[in-house]
């Protein structure tokens, strides 16, 4: 249909895709459900709650797996309907940057933290026993949020700005998914995991970093993931992050993408689950000799939910949302 | 294609205007930001220094698709001979403030612009955008005592229909 004062539609130019995570609550198999109806117009920089932008990425690339078979009759045989005998969909991409979210998605599995090792710990490939955890105060000055932890003035000496934190609970014996905000690590028991009380906080996604101090308060430069730390949380101070080739867990994750058009179009691409693919790689490019940019490489598998309008089983949805007065 | 040509200019002298609002010059006897398009001055041989001249260079039309998509080039040129009060030895640092400037404008979102026609009276809001891809800048040269570079960004508009 074509409106009067229509301009005629055209091929969408997008210049980058903008990525954006929301946690899948793995116990209940509930993923993250973004409604393009509801949001589609979000401000890239400010996706709305629970979305958290991962940036811009790199050579994204979607595939269809799907087959679809003839059914065939006659003679000669001629297809005369079809079927869809398989449904699979992937993603691959480049992360631009390197932040706790980007690195845990694409390395495939449960990334770890390196904590703070204890003093005389044994080495240990994602580092070796930590130093005890620092209680967050309650009852005593501010209640801790999403961006200020409350430890208290002596504690707050252990930290200085810039440290890297980590903020969960203990490790009590659960079973089964842990990791606040986001699944981050199935625990099979206890003994698999030595019973270790930071180990939750070792693998958490519920980090940041300190940006100011100030009266036993530590400021952290990017909120929570799981909001403000319900109590028993207790923070860990970190050093890096560390991934395994390997290891047993599939990071799963509700994904959207953006590409947006130059003409105020807009291409919105979402995934309520993808599972990594593969293990943790990179991509290099060459800035300059011997110089190279080194890109977390990411692939992922999407798995399906029940789209409620109708029933129908699906693995992706794509959304295209016209510039102002095109024709359709 | 005019109509690209105008939006583009009025959109990065407004950015550069607004990250250095002190780099004005003085043309025909008027106090105005240091960008302009040589093409729409009088002609003249010389480059005024600390100023963004902007020529429109090469030129591709897609006609496949229902609205032709223009291409155009634009060489943004600068130079500077550094301040009297330095005898020019800050030469240097004022091109890199031109190059920093000139990159931010072009860098800073969005990358694109509503295109509008400055044919008429007052100006009007046609229906699509302009879009500009990353700048390429060109090497520093050096004319005597001045520095100067040439900067080229591929500046894209769709043709509506019934524009010229």
């Amino acid at each position: 249909m074509s409106a009067a004062t229509g301009i005629a539609a055209v091929a969408p130019v997008a210049r980058r895709v903008r990525a954006y995570f929301a946690p899948v609550n793995r116990a209940t198999c509930a993923p993250t459900l973004f409604d393009p109806a509801q949001s589609g117009r979000f401000p890239l920089h400010a996706p709305p709650a629970p979305w958290i932008d991962l940036g811009w990425v790199g050579k994204f690339v979607r595939k269809c797996g799907t087959k679809v078979s003839p059914l065939l009759a006659g003679s000669p045989a001629m297809a005369v309907v079809q079927a869809r005998s398989e449904v699979d969909a992937t993603v691959s991409l480049e992360f631009d940057a390197w932040g706790k979210l980007q690195l845990a998605l694409a390395s495939g599995s449960q990334q770890t933290n390196l904590l703070l090792p204890a003093t005389s710990a044994a080495a240990n490939g994602s580092g070796g026993v930590a130093e005890a955890p620092v209680p967050l105060l309650t009852g005593t000055g501010p209640a801790s949020t999403a961006t200020g932890l409350n430890v208290g003035a002596a504690a707050a000496a252990q930290f200085s700005v810039g440290s890297l934190v980590a903020v969960d609970a203990d490790y009590t014996g659960q079973l089964g998914y842990i990791g606040s905000g986001v699944s981050a690590a199935y625990v099979q028991s206890a003994a698999a995991v030595n019973g270790d009380l930071n180990y939750i906080r070792r693998v958490t996604l519920n980090v940041s970093v300190v940006v100011a101090i100030a009266d036993g308060v530590l400021q952290l430069g990017t909120p929570l993931l799981a909001g403000a730390p319900t109590p028993g949380m207790q923070v860990s101070p970190l050093l890096g992050f560390c991934d395994r080739e390997g290891a047993s867990f599939f990071q799963e994750w509700s994904a959207l993408f953006v590409l947006e058009g130059e003409q105020g179009d807009r291409v919105l691409v979402h995934y309520p689950r993808l599972q990594a693919m593969q293990g943790s790689a990179e991509a290099l490019d060459s800035l300059s000799v011997p110089l190279e940019r080194i890109r977390l490489a990411g692939a992922f598998r999407a798995l399906p939910v029940k789209d409620t309008n109708d029933g129908e089983t699906v693995v992706c949805f794509r959304s295209y949302l016209p510039a102002a007065l095109r024709e359709i | 294609m005019q109509n690209a040509k105008d939006t583009f200019y009025t959109t990065l002298q407004g950015r550069l205007a607004a990250l250095n609002p002190a780099r004005t010059m003085v043309l025909r006897g008027v106090v105005r930001p240091s960008t302009l398009v040589d093409e729409n001055e009088l002609p003249t041989a010389s480059v005024a220094p600390d100023a963004f001249h902007l020529e429109w260079t090469g030129l591709r039309v897609d006609s496949s698709a229902a609205l032709p998509l223009v291409a155009l080039e634009c060489s943004i040129r600068y130079a500077t001979d550094g301040s009297a009060g330095a005898a020019g030895m800050d030469r240097g640092r004022s091109l890199a403030a031109m190059d920093a400037e000139l990159a931010a404008a072009l860098g800073a979102e969005p990358h694109s612009a509503p295109k509008q026609s400055y044919a008429g009276a007052t100006v009007t809001t046609t229906g699509t955008n302009i879009f500009w891809a990353d700048p390429v800048f060109g090497p520093a040269t050096q004319d005597g005592e001045r520095l100067q570079r040439t900067v080229t960004v591929s500046v894209f508009a769709n043709q509506e229909a019934g524009e010229l």
